[in-house]
């Protein structure tokens, strides 16, 4: 154990964390931001600290400060005292879990080791986040249960029989992806997917199994419970479904849960069907041999972008009155910007002047992957966002004609005509 | 005739697909947040307390007034009439003789209680002689304490007509 894997290991346990939990208040923010430019609203905007209002961010901060300060109350009518408490933590350990077994870049080498850039380096993969996918579903039950609450037990009721209903077509959806892959480890998944199909398109899991990504994309929001499938709440039905009985920060853990499940679900998606970390068209061997290259083209692009990023900030951040603290945020944005962007410039100048090790290489392939991967991630939240705000709820005996008449047969004939096509033209 | 038959969507083949239809619907609601992303100025939400509505007409139905006579003097003659025909009972009179000689009586006390008030208008209907009005265009009114929000005749008489926009 030397000083390398130790922190190695460390800053992946911290990346997966951020990207986990702290991603949860960015992903509030941007789902009220995003509901409000969809209905022609503008969304929170006013909270702010010092005059800093980070287009509304601050907002997402006060109400988890206000969720952790309220008075924990549960009902004298609840018996299993242990069960209400446990099953919020059961809901967010599990989404918290699935997200440990992502790839944020490829194997690092540093020296002569080799670390697999995930939380926890284990192969099983795939495995892993079905097992703990299919778990989270528990917490729902025994809080529906334990509250001893009509509507609460409906809501756990519904829940356990739509995760019931769309696990199955879920890992069916796998399998066949599972065969072309051949491997259930997900960094060997994402390797391949750096590959280019016939010379020119990536050989990304949505262009060979277009059909496996959107039943898996259809079911995942399903897994996640958020709409259209979110009828364990179905709070025009069943008041608030699971979590009626809930409040502060219990009700905080099944919130922040949900959430995180979103963004493991999306993660799990563009790891398995977009590329996960790869740049399309610039696989691992391609960054490391052409990195001077690609850190030139980020000195000369990163410049112009900044420069649209801060016309559209001084166009769109206003505040109507001059002596409000808020009024000088543009400002404030502005310099900050211009500060990052020099920084970011000079370090990127110097690296190229004074050339870079092998180690280096490979440490700022491994960076620019992670952001390539958190870009893709924030992608994918933003449509399971869009997706929230576009469709109504399906009524219950629709869900489950869904998933059981229509998903179901076709990831079963799915597979087949995979396994088929696989064996005849030998993968 | 006057029967405007709607087709019932969802029968042809693409749209029992639901995925086409979705997109549709996808697009359309990323056009809205693209453009409003774009530019937010074109959303018309406004930040209420540093901006005003600009939309109050002169017709505006807000705060009670009380109207003067060309001679500057109050143009109530204390008959009760308003009082009688408020529906909430929010109306308090007290009434004196006048002693200018233009008319009988004058009121003393004429005070609103604008919590009661459920700004019906009876008052403005009810009245003879044109001296109640609610075209001050006030819509908000925001005080510390209850007993505040009864306003008397002296801020009753300062309120101002609106006269359309205030932008």
């Amino acid at each position: 154990m030397d000083i390398a894997t130790v922190s190695i290991v460390i800053i992946n346990i911290v990346i997966a964390i951020i990207l986990s939990l702290a991603f949860v208040p960015i992903l509030v923010w941007m789902e009220r931001r995003v509901a409000g430019f969809i209905q022609d609203r503008l969304g929170p905007n006013r909270c702010h600290i010092g005059g800093m209002r980070l287009g509304g961010l601050v907002q997402s901060f006060a109400d988890m400060l206000k969720l952790v300060f309220k008075e924990d109350y549960r009902p004298d009518s609840i018996k299993e005292k242990l069960l209400f408490t446990l099953s919020p933590a059961i809901v967010f350990a599990t989404s918290f879990l699935t997200f440990m077994v992502i790839p944020f870049s490829d194997d690092l080498t540093i020296g002569a080791k080799t670390y697999m850039m995930q939380a926890l380096p284990i192969d099983l993969g795939i495995l892993w986040i079905l097992a703990f996918a299919g778990l989270s579903v528990y917490g729902i039950i025994l809080g529906g249960w334990a509250s001893n609450n009509k509507y609460s037990l409906l809501g756990g009721v519904r829940a356990a029989a739509q995760v019931i209903s769309y696990e199955a077509t879920m890992g069916l959806s796998i399998i066949s992806i599972l065969i072309v892959y051949g491997s259930v480890n997900l960094g060997d998944m994402v390797r391949f997917q750096g590959e280019l199909l016939w010379g020119f398109i990536p050989a990304w899991g949505v262009i060979l199994q277009p059909v496996s990504a959107i039943l898996f994309i259809i079911t995942a929001f399903a897994e996640t419970n958020r709409a259209p499938f979110d009828i364990a709440e179905g709070e025009s039905e069943i008041v608030g479904g699971f979590h009626t009985e809930y409040s502060a920060m219990r009700f905080g853990l099944f919130f922040v849960g949900e959430y995180v499940a979103m963004s493991a679900a999306s993660a799990l998606i563009v790891t398995l069907f977009f590329g996960g970390y790869q740049i399309p068209w610039l696989n691992t061997e391609a960054l490391k041999d052409n990195i001077q290259t690609v850190l030139i083209s980020t000195i000369v692009i990163m410049p112009i972008i900044s420069f649209f990023f801060a016309r559209w900030i001084k166009r769109n951040n206003v505040w109507p009155v001059k002596d409000d603290p808020r009024a000088k945020e543009t400002g404030r944005l502005l310099k900050v910007l211009i500060f990052i962007n020099v920084l970011i410039v000079l370090s990127l100048a110097l690296i190229l002047a004074f050339g870079i090790s092998s180690n280096g290489v490979n440490i700022s392939v491994a960076l620019i992957q992670f952001i390539t991967f958190v870009a893709k991630l924030i992608v994918m939240n933003f449509f399971f966002i869009l997706v929230r705000w576009t469709l109504v709820r399906f009524r219950y005996d629709q869900v489950q004609d869904l998933g059981w008449k229509i998903l179901l047969p076709i990831s079963i004939a799915n597979i087949f005509v995979t396994a088929i096509f696989v064996v005849a033209f030998g993968g | 005739m006057g029967i405007k038959v709607v087709p019932r969507h969802g029968s042809t083949f693409v749209e029992k697909l639901y995925l086409p239809t979705i997109a549709g619907g996808l697009k359309v609601t990323f056009s809205h947040f693209f453009q409003n992303l774009k530019d937010t100025s074109k959303i018309k939400t406004l930040s209420y307390p540093e901006q005003q509505p600009s939309d109050i007409t002169s017709r505006y139905r807000g705060v009670h007034r009380l109207t003067k006579r060309e001679d500057n003097t109050i143009s109530c003659v204390a008959c009760f009439l308003c009082a009688t025909a408020c529906p909430a009972e929010c109306i308090f009179i007290e009434a004196v003789d006048r002693e200018d000689g233009v008319e009988e009586k004058m009121p003393s006390k004429f005070s609103i209680d604008l919590l009661e008030c459920v700004f019906c208008g009876s008052c403005v209907e009810a009245c003879p002689k044109d001296a109640i009005r609610m075209d001050t265009g006030i819509f908000s009114f925001v005080k510390k304490k209850r007993e505040d929000f009864v306003v008397d005749i002296d801020t009753l008489l300062s309120y101002k007509e609106f006269k359309g926009d205030k932008s």
